[in-house]
């Protein structure tokens, strides 16, 4: 069958079809993005002040992924002008270019710009003192080495040079964009949030110490309903070596089963022990250093209650703009999650940016992404089936594909100063 | 693009437009990226200088590289993105409409005019689409009914080759 008006316009329209087609697909896109877009406006409306994009997002690196995603734009562009001048081998060159550009943008956006946030931690402290003291602790370095440039506009010389740093160089621009009628507003809310202890102290998780636990059996319910056997079964299954005699005992007297072992492993000794019959007894044994960047932790993973202990007893954080002495690095400060009211990764769940940031980029990414499988198909030997019988047929059918592909363009070229700047 | 633009001087002409959108756009990230590093701007006036430059920006996309230029004079695209549009703009407005807040009229934070300016966009909104959709229709059944003793035409050739 022929598909009717692939190359000749249509009467009616004064278009061939999928033009028309493609056109009105745009226009149901303006209408998705445009209520994503209009969502995003109600939010930022309506944000509390320090609340909005957090200062993460990197301007240098949103403008470096904007140029790679408009040079692929010119590129598809001139690749439908070699098709039409009948110069395929100059349509592909240019074709495999937009790919390459389109892969490097979701590239940057899937290995460096998404991930980056769920490894970046806020922490506030129950204390303001405890604030106070990790600020010095931190930031008393950076401070002394400018400290005539902080010093030079500041009146009130009683403020300790780690205050006046942090200040500066991350809040009161980055997150306290008040701008009232009247004077320094943002500095009026960066005091208020100092005094009050409720400013956040940002960067990353270098390492921690977690409870290493004991598990112990303080009993076994005959009336549990499980029978003895397989109840000793279960504990087998836990590891429990021997003959029957150490089973019993264990079901009898009670008794430490694992010492020593991982969160992990000692709720899932719980859950199979409570599960059988067992009562069971958690408790921290001692701590162990480790060296990792976690994922996705929030304040509920650190103080959860063992046995009267907190599964992990301090971090090692490090903070933002803050410099080592030594080697230039970030700063490191330990932190007992003693004093930690709250500890939160940039998740969509604990911001509203973030939430409404992965759901366009993410969209507008899945646009990206479908986009490189259609360019891919019409390079293919498959797709060029249609150049060999029908060129014009061809060229369209790439003109119809930039038209989609200039939108993706068009609807970043919004994104980029929407997420990044405002 | 319309069939008397395809001559090889033309494509000449459009690749060395394209190259200078390119650099137009470029150029037009990279002031974005320097007024927000030199200046420190209100939200509303950032937004009003960064969405500014986005919508040259996107202009000359839709004019240049989505050859809007040229094709203008094709009716059924012009009308959908005019339809587009006023969609778009009355969702803006309902927007402004909520955050103006109709039932707290009187509130001093919202000047009257948005909820005003807002209430006019979303009287517009269903209005236009009537209005235009009726036009669209009466004017494609006049140009159908021109074109039709054309096709039939074509169709009876088409025939004619097959047998």
């Amino acid at each position: 069958m022929e598909i009717p008006f692939t190359v000749k316009p249509r009467p009616d329209t004064g278009l061939y079809n999928g033009k028309l087609g493609i056109w009105l697909f745009l226009a149901s896109e303006v209408m998705l993005f445009g209520a994503l877009f209009s969502s995003y406006v109600l939010l930022r409306v309506g944000a509390a002040d320090g609340t909005w994009s957090m200062g993460l997002m990197d301007v240098v690196v949103g403008a470096g992924n904007t140029m790679v995603l408009i040079a692929s734009s010119m590129f598809v562009v001139l690749a439908w002008a070699e098709l039409k001048q009948g110069n395929l081998a100059g349509y592909k060159k240019w074709k495999w270019a937009t790919v390459a550009c389109a892969v490097l943008f979701l590239m940057v956006k899937w290995a460096y710009e998404w991930p980056s946030k769920f490894v970046h931690y806020d922490v506030w402290f129950k204390n303001s003192a405890v604030l106070h003291q990790k600020v010095e602790e931190g930031y008393l370095y950076d401070g002394k080495k400018l400290e005539t440039e902080l010093l030079e506009e500041e009146d009130d010389a009683k403020l300790s040079l780690a205050r006046l740093y942090l200040e500066k160089e991350i809040y009161v621009e980055r997150f306290f964009k008040t701008f009232s009628k009247e004077d320094g507003g943002s500095r009026k809310a960066f005091n208020q949030a100092w005094d009050t202890g409720s400013l956040a102290l940002s960067g990353h998780i270098n390492g921690y110490d977690e409870a290493q636990i004991n598990v112990e059996i303080s009993g076994w319910k005959s009336d549990s309903g499980v029978l003895e056997a397989n109840a000793d079964k279960v504990l087998l299954k836990l590891g429990v070596s021997g003959d029957q005699g150490v089973t019993k005992k264990l079901r009898n007297q009670g008794g430490i089963l694992k010492e020593m072992v991982g969160y992990d492993e000692a709720k899932r000794a719980e859950y199979e022990l409570t599960k059988a019959g067992f009562s069971v007894n958690l408790s921290v044994a001692g701590y162990e250093s480790v060296k990792a960047h976690p994922w996705f932790w929030r304040t509920g993973r650190i103080n959860e209650d063992i046995g009267g202990k907190p599964r992990v007893k301090s971090i090692l954080f490090a903070l933002d703009e803050s410099h080592n002495e030594e080697n230039g690095d970030h700063k490191e400060i330990s932190i007992n999650t003693d004093d930690v009211k709250r500890l939160n990764s940039y998740e969509p769940k604990h911001s509203t940016f973030f939430g409404i940031y992965y759901t366009i980029t993410g969209l507008h990414a899945a646009h990206v992404f479908g986009g490189i499988i259609v360019m891919l198909y019409n390079l293919l030997p498959i797709g060029l089936k249609t150049w060999h019988r029908d060129r014009e047929q061809y060229a369209n059918r790439i003109e119809c594909f930039g038209l989609f592909w200039h939108f993706v363009d068009l609807v970043w070229i919004f994104l980029f100063p929407v997420l990044y700047i405002l | 693009m319309s069939d008397s633009h395809d001559s090889p001087n033309f494509i000449q002409y459009l690749i060395k437009l394209f190259y200078l959108v390119g650099g137009v756009l470029v150029a037009g990230t990279l002031i974005t990226v320097i007024i927000d590093v030199a200046f420190k701007m209100s939200l509303a006036v950032s937004a009003i200088v960064g969405l500014s430059i986005a919508l040259v920006k996107a202009s000359f996309v839709v004019a240049i590289f989505m050859h809007y230029k040229w094709d203008k004079k094709l009716i059924m695209i012009t009308w959908t993105m005019i339809l587009t549009f006023i969609f778009f703009a009355g969702m803006m407005g309902l927007i402004m409409w909520a955050e103006g807040d109709i039932p707290r009229w009187g509130r001093e934070e919202v000047p009257v005019v948005w909820p005003v300016l807002a209430s006019l966009l979303g009287l517009i909104l269903p209005a236009s689409f009537a209005a235009l959709t009726i036009k669209i229709l009466s004017q494609s059944a006049a140009v159908a009914k021109e074109a039709a003793p054309k096709t039939k035409a074509k169709r009876v050739t088409r025939k004619k080759k097959k047998d």
